[in-house]
Parts: C-alpha cells; structure tokens; sequence
C-alpha cells in the first residue's frame, strides 16, 4: 500500500522523504509541511510518518485508539486546479474503484493551536470510513501562507483495514503470518504505561522549559530549522504531561499558548531568513 | 424574452455554506441581475439559478447633469465624462442631462455574474488560488447559458465518479440534463426523494437532526438499509444512536437497523462498508462505555476538581458543591442531595468527552449501574430539563430541584462574571435557563425564593416571566414590585391581579394606591422617617391611620382576602383628601401626612406596583 502511494506520488513529481527523527503528534507538524509550505517556493513532498499522541494510547485493549499509528502525507503547494482528481487517482492507484464505493468529502476544519496554524477541507470518507484527512492550509505559525498547499494526510491503518477488509487493526496483515498486532500491541501496553502512569512530571516539566529556551537562543542565531526542533520537543513534552494528568486546565492554555508563541516565532525567522537569502541572490545576480 | 442559468461549480461544499447559499442567492440575482429567480439551485458541488423572461437589453438610462443654468461652467464636463457631445445633452425639468442607451444583456451578464459571485457571504472563507477569491470552498467552473447561448464556462459536470462532462443545450434544460447524470440540483426535491426512500423503509427516526445536513452531503442520495450485530444492543439506547447519528449521520430505524444516505456506489458493498464502520464505532463505545462503568460514578465525581465548567466559574466540582447547597435551599431532600453530588459526574467520563450529548443521560446509566435508587438516577437524567422553550419538565420532585439548582448557579456564576446575554449573544444558554427555572416554578410547582435570586438575575429571570404568562406585561410588572416571596407565587398574583381587574375591591385598592403614589410619591424627600400619631391633628387622618393599621394584607395569601382588607382604606382616602390639606404650613405636620400616605401606598404595594397597571 505504501509502495503504491510512492509510485503514484513519485509520478506526481513529489520528493519522496522519509519519516522525521523526533516525535510528531502529525505528518503536518515535520519540517517537511510546517516549515516548507511557508513562504513563496513551491513545494512538493509525500511520505510516511508515524505518529504519537500519548494521550489517544489505551494499553493495546482498544483496536481504535493506539498511541502511536501511520499518516501518509502529501504536500502539493501550491495546490493545482486538478488537485481533488489526482487525489481521486491515488485512491485508484491503490486498488479501489471509485464506482463501486459511496466516496464522499465531508466538511472538516483543521485547527492546530499549538502551531498556530487553521485550514478548511475535509475528512475523506469511502462507504463512511475516514480514510483521509484533506486541507487548504490558510495560515501556518500564524502567517497567512504565500501559495495554498494542499495537505493529503491517509490514516495509513483505516486504509488497511479497508483494503483488506479486517474489522480491526490488530488483525490487519503487515506481512504474510503477521499482524499489526504482532508488531505493535505490547508496544502500545507498555507505552501506555508510561504516557499514563510512569513519564517523570518533574523532569519532563524541566525539559520542557529548557526545549523553550533552547529555541529561542536558536533564534537569536538565526538558526530557525534547528530552532523548530526544539519546538517539535516542546510540544510532545507537553503533550505527555498532559497525558499524565499533570496539568490543569488553566495551565493547558498556557502550555499551548507557550508552543505557539515558539511556532510563530520559528515561522516568522524562517519567513524573513528566506526572504533575504532571495534578495542577496537577486543582489548578486 | 431569453432565460438565464447560472451554475457556480465548487469543490464540496459544506452544509453550512449550501444553506448561506440558499438564503442568498435570491438576493443576490435581484441585486445584480435586477431579477428575481424561478428556481434556485444548491448542492455540495454546484449552486445556481435559473431566471426566466429576462429582457434582451437593459433600460435606457437618463442621467441628470448640472441645472441648465450651469450650462457654460459644467455642461463640457459633463459631457465629456459620458463620451458624448456638448450639443447632445438634453434638458429635462431645467437640467441637463444624457440617455445613456441600454446594453445587450449578453454584454453586460459577465460583469453581474461576476458579481454575484463575489457577493456571497460566507461564515467560513478560504483562499485556494492566486486570484485571491475567497469562498467557502475552491470555484472549479462557472457556467452561464441564456437560453442555448454560452455567456461564461462551457459545460457542467455531472456526478464525480459516475459520469463527466455534461453539455446543457439550454438554461431551461439543466436540470433535467443533470438529472440524467446522477445529481438533483434542487435542493428541496433532493430532499423529498431522501425522505421518500426512509419512508419506503419504515420507522426511521432522526433525533439528532441530521437531515438538514444529509442533504447536502449527497449529489443526489441513495438510501441503504443495514443491521449491525445484536450484541451491541446491551449499551443503553441513546449511546447506539448517537454513535449512528453524531459521526457517521445514519438514521436509527429501531433495534439493530440502521438507514444511510449514499452518494452512489454498488449498494451491496457500500452495504457492507457501512455496517463495518459503525459496527467498529459500537465497538468502540463499547470500549469507552465499559471503561467508564469499570471506574464508577463515584470515581468520576471525585475527578471533577481538574475540569473546569467554564473559564472563572471554578471546577466541576465546585459547581457540584454549589449546586448541592442550592438544592437544599430549594427544599430538596436526600435523593436531589446524592444527584447534585454525583450530577455532573459523567463530566470526567470518557463517553460525555466524545459525546457531549449524552451528559446527563449517561450519568444517570452510570448510577443505576452503581446502584443508586431510582430517585436518584432519575434526578440526575432530568438535570438539564426543560432543554427548550416547549420541551417537557423534570417528572419528579428531585428532578425538578436539581434542574432548578443547576440554572440557577449557571445564572448566578455567569452574571456574576459579567457573562449577560447581548442581542443574540447567549453562549451559556442564560435565557433559556430562565424561562426553564420559571417554567420550573410556575408548571412544575416548585417554590423557588426569589431571594436566591441576586438582583440583576431576579430582573433578567421576572422579564422572562412577562412573556411567558398570558397576562399584560403590566400585571406581571405590577406583580413583580410585591412582596410575593417566590416566583410562582409571583406568575400567580399577576395572574390575580388581572382577573381582579374589575371588581371594586380591586378598584379600591388601586384608587387608594393611585391618589397616594401620585401625591407623595414624588416627595418622598419631606416625608417624615415614620409615622408620628401625636402629630396628627385632623379627625380625618386620624381615622385613616388607625384603619391602615387594621388592614391585613397577607403578600403570598389570598388576593381577594387581601384586596377586601385594602379596599377598607378607599372611602378613608376620599375623606382625607376632602378634609386635609396635605401640604400644611407646619413643615413637621406636612412630613407626617406625606408619610401616612406613603405608608398607604406602600402597605397596598405589598399586593404590587398598582402605578404600573394603566387605567
């Protein structure tokens, strides 16, 4: 299935990368989104990237919630005109006749506060299974963007289950003789337990502040790429806390709002470092 | 006379958008077509309009220019701005003025299509492209035909996997040509051909209110019966249908049946993709159901401290406490006591995270699976009654005191916050807690003391009151002024008032009233503190002293006792008005009578403000 999204994207003309090295709470949080679908230059990408979100985990019990799951993203930016037809051939290009199914777009805004970042599509549904999440990005870090992308993100695992007819993803096939279930359910027990009962609040809080001032020491070098990682850190520690009950309401907000004000700041660096790297190079040309 | 089509086609639409749409478009086609639409069209890929009989060319336009008298400073201006002559100009009524010729509606079309495009507003709009248009979702084409003409586009497009391009020969044929491909562009039809189908099946019910939604899903709507397995029929009733209709919008055809609404594909296995989806959506609150059971009311309740019920209003668990103690004010015994503890306990469940709906409902299921007696569960499923202006009251007596208890903290903590309701602002849902605390006291027959009522929620809860009473807003306004001590006894003497209205007791009391207040109402300031008898001088104020100190007038008694008792005090009055002159030289024996008056007016006002009943 992943080979065939590949093939097809890959034809489209997308870079084809790989899934980033730290945690992300989804495809659109990598460097290969967020900091890409800023500014003026086009862009086109696909890739695989595993996703945590400690709080969705339900110790390997629940076959619908996992902590840890697949996204296939999709960038177009900007996004053509035919952009919906080549998404409606992607769905061909993995086997499945659009004649046969009851496909639908059904309205779903994304809002991502931590990135400070909104966009309007839909949730793709194939006989009521969402099997894709589709989005205009409008802003991204709180900058309206340049050109629109286009965000293609297939829930790997729904799409699984859909194409080989399993009830649920314990028992989707990731090899022959082997199942989803095999590979990944003692990892989600245990994980759980960490996410819910073991993750250390004192030190993640620490980490936390520190993930904050790192990045903005990373700013004040001019280094807004690596000053991004930092936020993608911030955000997933939040993330734990918050799975390990360890933060209030109130302090929610502030938590977020802490993680936004780092992506704005992250997307406004980017913006203008680019900006003048653009005007030296018509300078010396 | 020609007719003209237009059709935006749009990537999908959501429902929202398509009813904006809907609501506009006749509007907008008499505002920049200057005609009014024969049929409107709206989908999620495509809205429009068909007018019919429009005329060929636009009017002939007279524009006025400067007077005549102006003719040598303003007349070459003028003229040269309209592209025409001096000597071209015409006067009319001693202005000068040029016929600007009409167009042909082809020419001038483009522009006012394009208009019309641009004039929808939207709740939600979204750039897609660098022409910077904004919409509710990407335009893909336009399409404009007057009669077999091409004005803009070339062709529409029928249903996305099923069929292309579609030609329209004629504006008058489009709908009958997008018929033919899969797609009902009126709305209205499309609907009736969804309705139809349900009730071709039977027993569909849409408790959610999905079909205002389903609508616009759907090119055109298919509708599939399916059955999911039996064993998910243990989890309470409400939770299956909620898990078929807040997500996956089926309609709930009883038992283990379920209708879908299609846009297309092979019926036998859309059938079975559905059925799938939402068996693993059962499975699923299934899942979240049991776990909540597994941790029990009272574990929830405990949680409550660490959710908030809204931003300065303290935790749930404080709500919970406050709440409590009002439905011991409110006279409730231990079963309203043990609801309010565990009222919003579901709160902190899983299931109310992932259906708010469900609150209240799932509580009380959570509690009779703890083994809460019936008084109890029954309480905390009533809490939010009445939801609406008409919907039904708690049946019992612990359901009525915890739904009162829980509007009256929402009210008190909001206004308190400053949350009022302004013009159609009411976020917290305020007045509707009103009318159902006032419902609550005059339907339900709870007493509810109005001095659980802080001052501004008073006024806002009693205004309600007046359009809620079939009664003139004055009586209930008079009634409000009394010293009636609870909010049904309030809709009840206003209630009395009015049918008083005309007997002579009623009369007396409001002579007596009305002579009073006009008189020493306003000179409030002169009048002595209190009553001096060693001050009064003439027979007759005497007398009129010692009857008002007779008259009994019981506030939350019976009127017709009451005003009897006041009415005592009229020929009293009629004889102090003929013998006293109020307004004595002696400035202390002048402040006395004011204050025998005003002592008057207000013993009576006990019964309410008779100075706002108009005679």
């Amino acid at each position: 299935m992943i080979i065939a999204l590949e093939g097809y994207w890959a034809g489209q003309g997308c870079v084809l990368a790989q899934p980033y090295h730290t945690e992300l709470a989804a495809g659109t949080m990598s460097p290969n989104t967020f900091i890409r679908c800023l500014g003026p230059k086009a862009w086109k990408i696909a890739y695989v990237e595993p996703v945590i979100r400690p709080l969705d985990g339900r110790y390997g019990e629940n076959p619908f919630r996992f902590q840890h799951y697949f996204q296939y993203q999709v960038i177009l930016k900007p996004a053509p005109e035919n952009v919906l037809d080549l998404y409606w051939a992607s769905l061909e290009a993995l086997g499945i006749d659009l004649k046969q199914h009851d496909m639908r777009l059904v309205e779903d805004d994304w809002e991502q506060p931590t990135l400070g970042a909104w966009g309007l599509g839909w949730e793709v549904w194939c006989d009521g299974m969402e099997i894709t999440q589709w989005t205009y990005f409008q802003q991204l870090g709180g900058i309206d963007v340049d050109l629109v992308p286009a965000e293609m993100t297939y829930g790997l695992e729904r799409l699984a289950m859909f194409l080989q007819g399993k009830r649920t993803a314990f028992e989707l096939e990731w090899a022959p003789g082997v199942t989803w279930g095999d590979v990944y359910r003692e990892a989600e027990r245990q994980w759980s337990k960490y996410n819910f009962e073991e993750a250390p609040v004192d030190v993640l809080t620490r980490r936390f502040d520190e993930h904050e001032a790192e990045c903005m020491q990373l700013l004040e070098r001019g280094l807004p790429i690596p000053a991004y990682d930092q936020v993608l850190k911030a955000s997933h520690t939040f993330n734990l806390l918050d799975a390990r009950g360890a933060i209030s309401v109130t302090e929610r907000a502030v938590y977020i709002g802490r993680v936004r004000n780092l992506a704005r700041a992250v997307a406004k660096a980017h913006v203008e470092a680019e900006r003048e790297a653009e005007d030296s190079a018509v300078a010396a040309a | 006379m020609p007719s003209l089509l237009l059709e935006i086609g749009c990537e999908e639409l959501p429902a929202a958008a398509c009813r904006e749409a809907e609501r506009q478009l006749p509007e907008l086609a008499r505002a920049h077509v200057g005609a009014e639409p024969s049929e409107i069209f709206v989908g999620p890929r495509r809205i429009g309009f068909l007018i019919e009989d429009l005329p060929a060319r636009t009017d002939d336009e007279w524009v006025k220019g400067p007077p005549e008298s102006l003719r040598e400073q303003a007349a070459a201006g003028f003229a040269k701005k309209h592209g025409v002559g001096v000597d071209q100009l015409e006067a009319r009524d001693g202005f000068l003025g040029v016929t600007l010729p009409g167009r042909e509606l082809v020419d001038v079309l483009p522009e006012q299509l394009d208009r019309v495009l641009r004039g929808f507003s939207f709740g939600k709009t979204m750039r897609w492209d660098e022409s910077g248009l904004r919409f509710a979702r990407p335009v893909r084409w336009m399409l404009a035909k007057l009669d077999a003409q091409t004005i803009l586009g070339e062709t529409s497009f029928g249903h996305r996997f099923t069929h292309g391009l579609v030609e329209i020969p004629d504006a008058h044929e489009y709908a009958d040509a997008l018929r033919a491909v899969d797609v009902e562009p009126v709305a209205a039809e499309r609907r009736r051909l969804i309705v139809e189908q349900l009730d071709a099946i039977g027993g569909w019910s849409d408790p959610g209110g999905k079909l205002d939604e389903v609508v616009h899903l759907v090119e055109k709507g298919s509708v599939l019966a399916g059955r999911f397995d039996e064993r998910f029929l243990q989890l309470p009733e409400r939770v299956v249908v909620t898990t078929m209709q807040s997500h996956q919008r089926y309609f709930p055809l009883g038992g283990n049946r379920f209708a879908v609404v299609t846009n297309g594909g092979e019926p036998e296995t859309v059938r079975a993709g559905h059925t799938q989806v939402l068996e693993a959506r059962l499975e699923d609150a299934t899942f979240t159901f049991e776990r909540d059971v597994a941790v029990g009311i009272d574990a929830l309740a405990e949680r409550l401290g660490s959710i908030t019920f809204f931003g300065g209003a303290g935790s749930f668990a404080e709500k919970a406490d406050r709440v409590q103690r009002l439905a011991g004010r409110l006279g409730g015994g231990d079963a309203s006591n043990e609801a309010a503890r565990l009222a919003k306990a579901d709160q902190a469940s899983e299931l109310v995270r992932e259906f708010p709906d469900l609150e209240g409902y799932i509580g009380a299921e959570y509690a009779r699976l703890a083994g809460y007696p019936e008084a109890v569960t029954k309480a905390i499923e009533e809490q939010y009654l009445p939801d609406s202006a008409g919907g039904p009251l708690p049946e019992t007596e612990p359901g009525k005191v915890l739904a009162a208890a829980d509007k009256l903290d929402t009210l008190r903590v909001s206004f308190e916050l400053g949350h009022k309701p302004s013009g159609s602002r009411d976020p917290y849902g305020l007045r509707r807690a009103a009318i159902g605390l006032n419902r609550l006291a005059v339907e339900g027959g709870l007493t509810i003391e109005r001095e659980l009522l802080p001052d501004e929620v008073r006024d806002f809860v009693e205004e309600r009151l007046e359009s809620l009473l079939e009664v003139p807003v004055e009586y209930v306004r008079a009634a409000r002024a009394s010293n009636v001590p609870d909010l049904g006894g309030l809709a009840r003497r206003a209630e009395e008032l009015y049918r008083e209205r005309d007997s002579s007791a009623f009369d007396g009391v409001y002579t007596a009233y009305d002579r009073a207040h006009r008189l020493a109402g306003r000179a409030r300031d002169e009048a002595a503190t209190s009553l001096d008898r060693g001050l009064l001088v003439e027979d007759a104020e005497k007398a009129l002293a010692e009857a008002l100190a007779k008259v009994a007038i019981d506030g939350n008694g019976d009127l017709e006792a009451s005003l009897e008792s006041g009415a005592q005090l009229a020929p009293l009055m009629e004889r102090f008005f003929d013998e006293v002159l109020v307004m004595d030289e002696d400035a202390a024996v002048r402040a006395n009578r004011l204050r025998l008056l005003l002592d008057v007016r207000d013993t009576l006002g006990a019964l309410g403000d008779f100075s706002q009943i108009p005679r």
